[in-house]
């Protein structure tokens, strides 16, 4: 469709105009340089992109705001950042001595880590079949694959949660984890990933006498290390804040995940909007702390697999 | 999907091997490739496929959550939907939230990419910003902003109030509730879209600006004739993205009307969600599903053909 | 402040089961101790939760075998859907509270398992423990499927001191009774006199429920009744419930009640004195009282034929379980037998206790202001029994969703009238789909 998804490679999109990393940003870097004198229009661009930050960040950090506050002070209203008691840490207190959050919180992380091991790695050998193996019927297969991509997977809760009544999966993290492992798109963007890695290095290690899953483990899987990074990192953030389907196949509160548990369960002691802030602050943490560690890879990951997906 | 004819033409045959060899090894070879499919397979039959199958079936009868019925109904399922105004006015809030949300998120992404991509300083503050709401489950973003939308004490009011506006009954009122639902999904999602423009943009040669700039053409000049030109193919591709996700509604359509079906924000997931798990109709809400795959499917063709034009114009 | 509280040891435990065996599958890990853990989910939040939290406490320490440990999900659709998807997943709770009125939408499709009424008894619950009504109601198909714990009515609060300057209280500091709708039109206005905000609080937008609740009220006040046979069509009498309806517009005039208001916001306005009377439910009684209110309540007065309130009931059941453990349905038993001997506590929520041992107790008939309106219990109206009506379900938020514009606006009721009776034909000519055959039906 365009020059930049034809690429396999992951699209490059590297740090700010501080860091020259590739050729192609010093460049780019030396271009801003000339127009480094004062400009109108820097200046213009600058406070705009500062507005707009500061509005992109805004709801986040009232959040962060109504947490620090007592119930009270929180339900009194006014658009005081803190709140007329001052700074509390009541709210966080009760949300973590309700020891549900941690609960939702373990069952997000090991079902989202299960979810991105296993569909990277069926997702990448299947790939690597598609690229590189010969046998009857691939390319029809591939087709098929390729075609699913466009399912919603949204429009199968019904079937889905049939057949997990019937495999007994209901109400437990097998049958929350399985059906989110097969996403073919990712066996799309691999595929188009093995495709144009050199086969000379392949033939080498055959040489060698090297078996298939051999060359494989030990050759390619090293090489397509940053792909298979920004699978998973796309992986892991669609699963960790999956919604509808732990909400449909998932009853019991101690396996829920952190997004629906913060959904389904209520505090008995009616709306405390310092709780809920609290409890939304606290949820989004580890996705935001892990974003601040890595965001490049991050940013090139979602980019990559982004395009790759259509 | 252009390029996946051309990916899978790419042979696997790298060294040239005698013809008595050729048949053994292929044997040999397509068994090995069925053991690296069999896993994707398995799961690929089992949770995608049969479900497909299976719930075409379903369509077809009047199962319920229960367990009880199960019976063949023949094509009373469809019929009923047909007629059935919640599922097109399901339909319709679908098709308005994509419309009303998918302007700013591709309009508003592209102007966030574009003065990001200026080079000013504080780079990863910027995409901090605009990218953290995407990380955030939609639970949480729902919280926030059902919060925020409080009729009595929320800041969207506090802030009317401030401006001697009259408070506004966000998702209480059915006027507004959509709007309240697609502000907060602009919030939320924009980020996305933001990394796909900005990473296109950075892949623009940067020969082409020089020599713009030998030219004599300002900055804004240059964004006109050669940064947008190049940003068609991206803004395809963009548009297609958020089309189809828009048109996937549900989690914070649901959450931020706190689980109540308003004939407003009802998505058609939300429906078959309804349909299904709160009305215990498994077929019905199967048919449902079905009559929403194929205006998918419709959309996803009728870009397809947009798209051959396109290319054929150029 | 434990709510649905998960106790760090059983946290630790589950975790350390996952982790360790890597075993997923339904992971209900046993507790280190030989208490065994009875599920309880429910739908009870801010003053109930807090009440029932107690209750569910002290059961828990007279009682070694067991703790219970409850669940609290969101009110409404959410929760019943979660509850018939436990059930149909065959791996529910062991105890639910259900409405009474959602009953009859759960039982035909196997979601609900029967209480024996036998080992019931044996622990001091059976027939006459209740009065017949209630009794009655409780079974479907000869069936015990729920073990009532109360009746909620919809009833006024209102604020003493404001009604005592309006001077619409009687010799007994009580409030005055309208008999007509123009008399309590009239003690509307007066009321407003005196409030900083509105006469009357009364929130419906949102889902359907309060509007439904004062809706049915008046309908039936007006010797209506409503009957949804499976099959239908719907019998409705439209004149009724337009006149409920217009009643209705008149009370939202933007002076005596608020044009547009949320169920949330008419309680705030209340609990903070800026308005003398508040069209609840029993349950929001001891948050006023906290909020230092000096409240009384009433049933709403009957300003048409004959006296009607709409209510509803709290009930026990047993969600279907694949592979129920014995010992633990037994101390389910106990459990909920020994819950309903404390529901005083659950009257001092507001709630009018069904168990009669404990209405016809000293204690409660000394409690204030619920004696006022323990007399509706005597002409509660619950919703038309059908599959798909009752507290929380969609027949409520469908029913306000056809109103709601009228009541905006104050435009002709008539339309919206027709469009419910309209939709409930659609539904009702539909297959029943929890019970296809039509085996419950009849």
């Amino acid at each position: 469709m365009s020059t930049s998804i034809e690429t396999p490679q992951p699209v490059s999109i590297d740090g700010g105009a501080a860091r020259p990393v590739t050729g192609h940003r010093v460049v780019r870097t030396s271009r801003m340089a000339g127009k480094k004198r004062f400009s109108g229009l820097r200046l213009a661009a600058f406070v705009a992109l500062a507005v707009m930050a500061l509005g992109w960040l805004l709801p986040f950090l009232w959040a962060v705001a109504t947490a620090f506050k007592t119930e009270t002070d929180a339900a009194s209203g006014g658009l005081n950042w803190i709140g007329a008691s001052g700074i509390t840490t009541q709210a966080f207190e009760s949300i973590l001595s309700q020891g549900n959050i941690w609960v939702w919180a373990f069952n997000s992380l090991w079902t989202s880590v299960a979810i991105t091991v296993i569909t990277v790695f069926i997702s990448a050998f299947a790939a690597y079949a598609f690229s590189r193996l010969d046998f009857r019927g691939r390319r029809w297969l591939f087709v098929v694959v390729l075609a699913s991509i466009v399912i919603p997977p949204q429009v199968l809760i019904i079937p889905l949660f049939y057949q997990m009544l019937a495999f007994n999966l209901v109400d437990t993290h097998w049958g929350l984890i399985l059906p989110q492992v097969v996403m073919p798109a990712m066996v799309f963007i691999l595929k188009k990933f093995f495709d144009a890695v050199p086969i000379e290095l392949e033939d080498a290690a055959r040489v060698d006498g090297a078996s298939r899953f051999r060359i494989f483990w030990s050759v390619v899987m090293p090489l397509s290390r940053p792909i298979l990074g920004a699978v998973s990192i796309f992986v892991f953030i669609n699963a960790w804040n999956n919604f509808l389907w732990p909400f449909i196949v998932i009853n019991d509160t101690l396996l829920m995940t952190l997004p629906v548990g913060l959904q389904t369960v209520i505090s008995a002691y009616g709306v405390q909007y310092a709780q809920i802030m609290a409890q939304a602050v606290l949820a989004s943490l580890p996705l935001i702390v892990v974003f601040l560690l890595f965001q490049r890879q991050i940013v090139k990951g979602v980019a990559t697999t982004g395009f790759g997906g259509q | 999907m252009s390029h996946a004819a051309t990916a899978a033409t790419r042979s696997a045959s790298a060294t040239p091997t005698p013809p008595a060899a050729r048949g053994i090894k292929r044997f040999r070879e397509a068994r090995i490739a069925w053991i690296f499919l069999a896993p994707f397979m398995l799961a690929f039959l089992l949770f995608l496929v049969w479900p497909i199958l299976h719930g075409f079936y379903l369509s077809f009868t009047d199962q319920s959550l229960t367990g009880a019925g199960g019976g063949f109904v023949g094509g009373t399922n469809y019929a009923e939907a047909l007629g059935d105004a919640t599922m097109w006015r399901s339909l319709a809030n679908t098709a308005l939230f994509t419309l009303l949300s998918t302007v700013p998120l591709v309009a508003i992404a592209l102007v966030m990419a574009l003065l990001v991509d200026t080079g000013l300083p504080g780079q990863w503050l910027w995409r901090l910003s605009f990218f953290m709401p995407y990380l955030l489950a939609s639970t949480v973003i729902s919280q926030i902003w059902v919060w925020i939308f409080n009729p009595s004490v929320g800041a969207a009011n506090e802030l009317l109030r401030s401006i001697g506006l009259e408070p506004i009954a966000w998702l209480q009122n059915e006027n507004t509730n959509l709007t309240a639902i697609v502000i907060a999904t602009v919030w939320w999602t924009i980020g996305f879209n933001f990394l796909l423009y900005l990473a296109a943009l950075q892949n623009i040669p940067s020969h082409q600006y020089e020599a713009a700039e030998l030219d004599g053409a300002g900055k804004l000049r240059q964004i006109f004739s050669i940064t947008l030109p190049q940003l068609g193919p991206t803004t395809v591709v963009v548009l297609t993205l958020q089309i189809l996700a828009s048109l996937k509604l549900f989690d914070q359509a649901y959450q931020m009307m706190g689980g109540i079906s308003s004939d407003t924000t009802r998505s058609i997931i939300q429906y078959i969600y309804e349909a299904g798990f709160v009305g215990y109709r498994f077929g019905y809400s199967a048919a449902i599903s079905y009559v929403f795959f194929a205006v998918i499917i419709i959309v996803g063709i009728l870009q397809a053909v947009l798209l051959r034009q396109r290319k054929a114009e150029q | 402040m434990l709510t649905t509280h998960i106790n760090r040891r059983r946290f630790l435990s589950a975790a350390a089961a996952l982790a360790g065996a890597g075993m997923l599958g339904g992971c209900a890990a046993t507790p280190a101790t030989d208490e065994r853990t009875l599920q309880f989910w429910h739908l009870l939040s801010g003053g109930d939760g807090v009440t029932m939290a107690g209750l569910i406490d002290q059961v828990n320490a007279a009682h070694s075998g067991f703790e219970a440990k409850q669940t609290v999900l969101a009110w409404g659709a959410p929760y019943y859907t979660k509850l018939a998807m436990a059930g149909a997943g065959g791996r529910a709770p062991e105890v639910a509270i259900m409405h009474a009125s959602r009953v009859p939408g759960y039982v035909p499709g196997g979601l609900l398992d029967p209480w024996d009424k036998d080992l019931l008894a044996s622990y001091g619950v059976g027939e006459a423990q209740y009065s017949t009504p209630v009794w009655d109601k409780s079974h479907l198909g000869g069936e015990l499927y729920s073990v009532a714990l109360d009746a909620h009515p919809f009833i006024m609060l209102y604020n003493k001191e404001l009604c005592a300057e309006a001077g619409v209280l009687d010799g007994n500091g009580r409030l005055q009774q309208a008999t007509s709708p123009d008399e309590f039109l009239a003690l509307g206005r007066e009321l407003s006199g005196v409030s900083e905000g509105h006469g009357i609080s009364y929130g419906y937008l949102g889902g359907g429920s309060q509007m439904w609740r004062l809706f049915y009220t008046l309908y039936c006040q007006q010797g209506a009744t409503m009957e949804l046979p499976q099959g239908g069509p719907a019998q409705i009498d439209e004149d009724a419930a337009v006149t409920a309806l217009r009643f209705m517009q008149q009370l939202l005039d933007g002076e005596i009640a608020a044009a547009q208001n949320d169920e949330d916001n008419a309680i705030a306005e209340f609990a903070t004195g800026q308005s003398a009377i508040l069209f609840t439910g029993v349950w929001e009684l001891p948050t006023m009282q906290e909020q230092g209110i000096d409240v009384g309540a009433a049933t709403l007065p009957t300003i048409y034929s004959q006296p009607a309130v709409y209510a509803d009931s709290h009930s026990f059941v047993l969600p279907r379980q694949l592979d129920p453990d014995p010992e633990l349905r037994e101390m389910t038993y106990a459990f909920v037998a020994d819950l309903l001997t404390r529901s005083t506590e659950w009257a001092a929520a507001g709630h009018i206790p069904a168990y009669l041992p404990v209405t016809e107790s000293e204690e409660y008939a000394q409690l204030e202001p619920q004696a006022d309106y323990a007399d509706a219990a005597n002409h509660l109206v619950y919703d038309p029994p059908a599959w798909f009506t009752g507290s929380g379900s969609n027949f409520q938020n469908n029913f306000g969703q056809a109103v709601q514009g009228a009541l905006m606006t104050g435009s002709d009721p008539t339309p919206a009238v027709q469009a419910v009776k309209r939709d409930l034909d659609a539904i009702l000519a539909k297959p029943n789909p929890t019970d296809p055959e039509g085996e419950w039906s009849a």
